[in-house]
């Protein structure tokens, strides 16, 4: 951890590819989706950018955000309730023909006002689809040694299965893979439909705030929306464009059983200590008590957050914040996001439950390994 | 504005007979219930009393006590106007002094008590687990017209000596005070807590450090003066769960009680009554393919590979596979190495009890002690510690102590 870092601000776009996951979105975006047993996908990137010390941080919301507002509130949980910088939710403006961002650059020219006051040099753009501990002083560095005016993260792996569904002219989602030549992006391929692994990007940049400014207001005013394809991709000639490799570990959300998979892999120790191991990450506090196991619950392979109460039998599971499974219910390989209740001898595999899920006692529900079922938010199986 | 009721909670004990335990933190800093500390009891009962300026008497190791505390927000405590405030010792015009008893740290701090104005203080002990709603307490104050009201609870009559014991008339009203009596008039003893009318508070305690033969304690000398100016005194019953957890048997207890809310009647799982406390920060915990887990309380960032029945595992402890763990109290980031037995014990924060050691003993081996080991304690592979044993230093491999 080092003191606060005057040289970056940070821009969240926490919408970015809420499409791909349509069920979990419902009534929340892709950056308050649950994951890993009590944090949302947002602590990830807020965490990183403040064990870094950045902490003048703006999230640029589209819609569906009240869930993420309530999750934040001031910031005060990442340290970033701040006189100076801090959290700064940006919703959009309601004016007379209410105007919603469609790219990149329309929602960076909605705040370049307010990017002309900051003072930090360099602007970090992120979505927030990604769950890393990502150390951003060392990407910061990079930029610094080579020179670049922009560097882009990628991660070398494959195009995700839930990617390579998107239609090719889908405007909405693009994403992203880089052609480099010793470390300087090329080319920058659009919605590519390549197997084995890629430079696949990250969707997080780092440019220099003014350059930032300047490329905006261009773009803007000849009505350019998308800044990968309108500002980046149509200037590598002229642009320093570098790509940096980021080797550590991620879950990059594309569809529902990515999803799925992706809180699975933390069942595994290894896993869990490279996301979590370094760095710690923070999020809303609810003041739960200590998980009760009661009789002889039989619990194995399985990640609890506090607040729970157990009495059945768990396996190969990820248990949210104030879950309830009851006497003799069998729960396998499954995701019981936060409040939901399994009541007594109902017998579940391969299920997800949004909040505040109830399934009656004696139910069953049966998903498989490709296809977990998925309970939304409220619902009443009894 | 003025404050209906603000609180002082007395928080400068020792804790000496919790030793192992209170080396380096006074008694309400102690960790108990898998994710609390003791003051956040009287703390948590306060805020969701509607009680938001409380003083903390501190005095005795207040370093992690005020760490702890901060600036309150964890209770809801950062306020604008009141809020929780850390009150150590300080120097005055006059002099300085250590707070010489319970009178005497409130007396110290009068002029804190005067900025908010308040018609009646409540004085708050620091070191006992309880669930209680100042509210009625202050209502049963109220409707007696009372000018100085003690919490009673009911205990039987053979362990009434025990305690400090009040007398009352039909109505309640006190006619007597005894301290640790040999023979009981009474079975109502003082749970330690007081409302008083903030009038009669400044003037006895003026009164009481003016007077250079008292030993400036509540209990032996202005509840007394009260008594013999014939003051307004009344005895609030309270029926629910109260522990003061100043042995490490009592503490060991109190954690036991917890885990059985149906018959303990201390239930922590209440969603109107919460108690608060500063979060660990710590990824939710992860039982393993091999862990058998009964009847305990786990919270964030615990490893179990082991066996864990019976007990209470404070964030971030580790149960290696093989080892078991029973009727034990495991602080904070403490390490159960393969194949080490631990049982009926509390042991502290950050400990590494090593591969195949035993700690405690069950009662049922025809021992009933509580082994305690204390914070940081490093016990070698294969040593043993006796089941009344209480461990402050490392224990090499093999050692035993008993």
């Amino acid at each position: 951890m080092v003191n606060s870092n005057q040289d970056a601000l940070a821009i969240i776009f926490p919408n970015s590819y809420d499409n791909e996951v349509p069920a979990l979105v419902n009534e929340r975006l892709m950056a308050s989706i649950p994951f890993a047993s009590r944090y949302r996908i947002i602590d990830f990137l807020l965490s990183s950018l403040v064990n870094c010390g950045i902490d003048n941080i703006s999230v640029i919301v589209r819609k569906n955000y009240r869930s993420l507002m309530r999750h934040l509130g001031t910031g005060r949980e990442w340290d970033l309730s701040r006189k100076n910088g801090g959290l700064n939710i940006v919703p959009p403006y309601a004016e007379k023909t209410i105007k919603v961002y469609n790219g990149r650059v329309e929602a960076l020219a909605s705040i370049v006002e307010f990017l002309k006051i900051q003072k930090e040099k360099y602007v970090i753009i992120s979505d927030a689809n990604i769950v890393a501990n990502f150390d951003f002083n060392a990407m910061l560095d990079t930029h610094k040694e080579t020179g670049a005016d922009v560097t882009i993260a990628y991660k070398e792996e494959p195009i995700p299965y839930g990617f390579m569904n998107l239609q090719a002219t889908s405007t909405t989602d693009l994403y992203y893979t880089l052609s480099l030549e010793e470390g300087r992006v090329n080319e920058i391929q659009i919605n590519p439909k390549e197997y084995g692994p890629q430079n696949f990007s990250m969707n997080i940049y780092l440019i220099e705030r003014e350059l930032l400014i300047r490329e905006i207001e261009k773009a803007s005013a000849s009505g350019s929306v998308f800044f990968e394809r309108d500002i980046l991709s149509s200037q590598l000639d002229t642009l320093k464009v570098y790509g940096y490799k980021y080797d550590g570990y991620t879950s990059r959300i594309s569809d529902m059983l990515s999803y799925f998979n992706e809180n699975m892999r933390l069942l595994d120790n290894d896993n869990l200590e490279a996301l979590f191991g370094h760095a710690p990450i923070y999020t809303k506090i609810r003041d739960d008590n200590p998980t009760r196991y009661i009789g002889k619950a039989r619990v194995k392979n399985t990640m609890v957050a506090d607040g729970c109460v157990i009495e059945g039998e768990v396996e190969n599971c990820i248990l949210f914040r104030g879950v309830k499974i009851g006497k003799g219910a069998v729960v396998r390989n499954s995701i019981i996001m936060q409040d939901t209740t399994i009541m007594g001898n109902a017998d579940i595999d391969y299920v997800i439950t949004d909040k505040e899920v109830t399934i009656g006692s004696g139910k069953e529900l049966k998903g498989n390994a490709s296809f977990p079922v998925f309970v939304p938010a409220y619902k009443e199986m009894i | 504005m003025a404050k209906e009721m603000i609180a002082m909670i007395l928080a400068g004990g020792q804790g000496s007979r919790l030793y192992a335990l209170t080396q380096n933190l006074a008694k309400p800093a102690v960790p108990f219930g898998g994710k609390y500390r003791i003051i956040d009891f009287p703390l948590s009962n306060c805020v969701n009393s509607g009680i938001d300026t409380v003083g903390i008497l501190t005095q005795y190791q207040p370093l992690v006590l005020n760490e702890y505390i901060g600036n309150g927000q964890p209770w809801d405590l950062d306020r604008l106007y009141g809020g929780v405030h850390v009150l150590p010792p300080y120097q005055q015009a006059s002099g300085s002094d250590w707070y010489k008893g319970t009178a005497n740290a409130i007396y110290q701090n009068l002029s804190f008590i005067n900025r908010y104005d308040p018609q009646y203080v409540i004085i708050l002990s620091g070191d006992q687990i309880c669930k209680q709603d100042y509210n009625d307490f202050l209502r049963f104050h109220k409707e007696n017209g009372a000018e100085f009201s003690v919490a009673v609870m009911e205990v039987p009559w053979d362990e009434a000596s025990r305690f400090g014991l009040m007398v009352t008339d039909s109505d309640g009203r006190i006619t007597e005070f005894q301290e640790k009596p040999k023979q009981p008039k009474s079975n109502l003893a003082s749970m330690g807590i007081y409302i008083f009318n903030r009038d009669i508070l400044e003037k006895y305690l003026r009164e009481d450090e003016a007077n250079p033969n008292s030993s400036n304690d509540f209990g032996n000398d202005i509840i007394p003066s009260l008594l013999r100016d014939n003051r307004k005194m009344y005895a609030y019953r309270f029926n629910g769960y109260w522990k003061d957890v100043g042995t490490i048997s009592s503490l060991w207890e109190a954690n036991m009680e917890i885990m059985d809310p149906e018959h303990s009647g201390i239930n922590l799982f209440d969603e109107d009554w919460k108690i608060y406390s500063r979060n660990s920060g710590l990824p939710g915990h992860k039982i393993g393919t091999e862990a058998v887990i009964e009847n305990s309380m786990i919270t964030d960032g615990c490893r179990i590979d082991g066996s864990v029945k019976h007990s209470i595992l404070f964030a971030g402890v580790k149960v290696e596979s093989g080892a078991q763990v029973q009727d034990a109290v495991i602080m904070g980031n403490t390490v159960i190495k393969s194949g080490a037995k631990v049982s009926h014990c509390i042991i502290a924060e950050n400990a590494v009890i090593g591969e195949n050691a035993v700690v405690g003993a069950m009662p049922d081996d025809g021992e009933t002690g509580v082994a305690t080991v204390g914070p940081g304690v490093e016990i070698g592979k294969g040593a043993v510690i006796g089941p009344k044993a209480m461990v402050n230093n490392h224990v090499k491999d093999g050692d035993s102590q008993w």
